[in-house]
């Protein structure tokens, strides 16, 4: 059953994000809320390592705190608003909060 | 500040009748407080007693029924370690109420 | 029939209130007999080193609370060999019997509960 992992963490502090990426299976996704859209940041190791994440992993990012943060997503993460974050919740089996 | 009196000692309980100082208990507190409850303490009951400050001793935390009847049934056999002989022996609550009258504090897992 | 779900504790014992969280869903759960697995990762696995003293800290002895878990119905106890390996505890003897997983296995593992929580 596929999973949505939300992180909301900033990845420069501690490990989350690292951790999450290596849990990911195929089909599973990733929504990046809060201090968490940090990690697409350009120039960073933490932007390389979704850059590079398969295909078969879905990539979100909520668009007010990219916007807040002035952060852009590149083209392979979809920016998704409040609506759109319930609408993924729904789609996946199961979601994964990293408090 | 409910309290109970103890060969003249007082000792503070909490307002549900659990100890709030874990080292105030003795066999005459445990007496006293099965009063309370309007209990006389069997050699069964006692066993239990035991059998609950051994638990807290392990885990450090009061044990809900379910882990209570397990932990039973592992250090005293089946016969004892079953949720009838346990309820019969504490009206109906022996997680709540063996582990008042050992002297542990009130199992929060159990609601 | 309950839905299953697993726990990831992913902090450090005595630093924060997380640790504790995790393990007092874990044993609520456990104890209405719902079907509860704990997966210790990252700083989590730093729970299940023998012997800590948290008296000293004036703490609540989580480490003998861990080892209640059993009893309270959680026997599904996982912790990330990564982690440990990270920290220098793989091979270590460990203060509760848990099965040790790769990532891959981790991967199984999230997917074949229906609900996970990571605190």
């Amino acid at each position: 059953m596929a999973t949505l992992h939300v992180l909301s963490h900033s990845p420069f502090s501690d490990s989350r994000l690292s951790s999450c990426l290596r849990l990911l299976g195929s089909g599973d996704g990733l929504l990046l809320s809060g201090d968490a859209v940090y990690a697409l940041q350009r120039g960073t190791a933490q932007r390389q390592a979704l850059d590079l994440m398969p295909a078969n992993i879905g990539l979100f990012a909520l668009e007010e705190d990219l916007c807040a943060r002035a952060i852009d997503a590149p083209p392979r993460v979809q920016v998704v608003d409040y609506p759109g974050f319930v609408e993924l919740s729904c789609r996946f089996g199961k979601v994964n909060s990293w408090l | 500040m409910n309290q109970l009196i103890v060969d003249g000692r007082r000792i503070a309980l909490d307002k549900d009748g659990y100890l709030l100082n874990l080292d105030d208990w003795s066999e005459t507190v445990a007496e006293a407080l099965a009063q309370r409850e309007e209990l006389r303490l069997s050699r069964e009951h006692w066993e239990v007693l035991q059998l609950l400050r051994g638990f807290y001793q392990e885990f450090q935390l009061s044990p809900a029924n379910r882990p209570l009847i397990k932990y039973a049934t592992l250090k005293l056999g089946p016969e004892k370690g079953n949720s009838l002989h346990l309820n019969l022996l504490f009206k109906g609550a022996p997680a709540k109420l063996a582990a008042k009258l050992a002297g542990l504090p009130k199992p929060t897992n159990c609601l | 029939m309950s839905k299953s779900l697993l726990i990831v504790s992913r902090q450090p014992p005595w630093s924060g209130p997380s640790a504790r969280e995790a393990l007092d869903i874990a044993l609520a759960g456990g104890a209405f007999d719902l079907p509860i697995g704990m997966l210790f990762l990252d700083d989590g696995v730093l729970q299940l080193v023998g012997s800590q003293q948290p008296g000293t800290l004036q703490q609540k002895d989580l480490s003998a609370n861990l080892q209640a878990l059993p009893l309270f119905g959680v026997e599904a106890l996982y912790a990330s060999t990564r982690s440990l390996q990270e920290r220098g505890l793989d091979g270590q003897a460990l203060a509760l019997a848990i099965e040790t997983l790769d990532d891959a296995a981790l991967t199984a593992l999230i997917d074949r509960y229906d609900q996970v929580i990571t605190l």
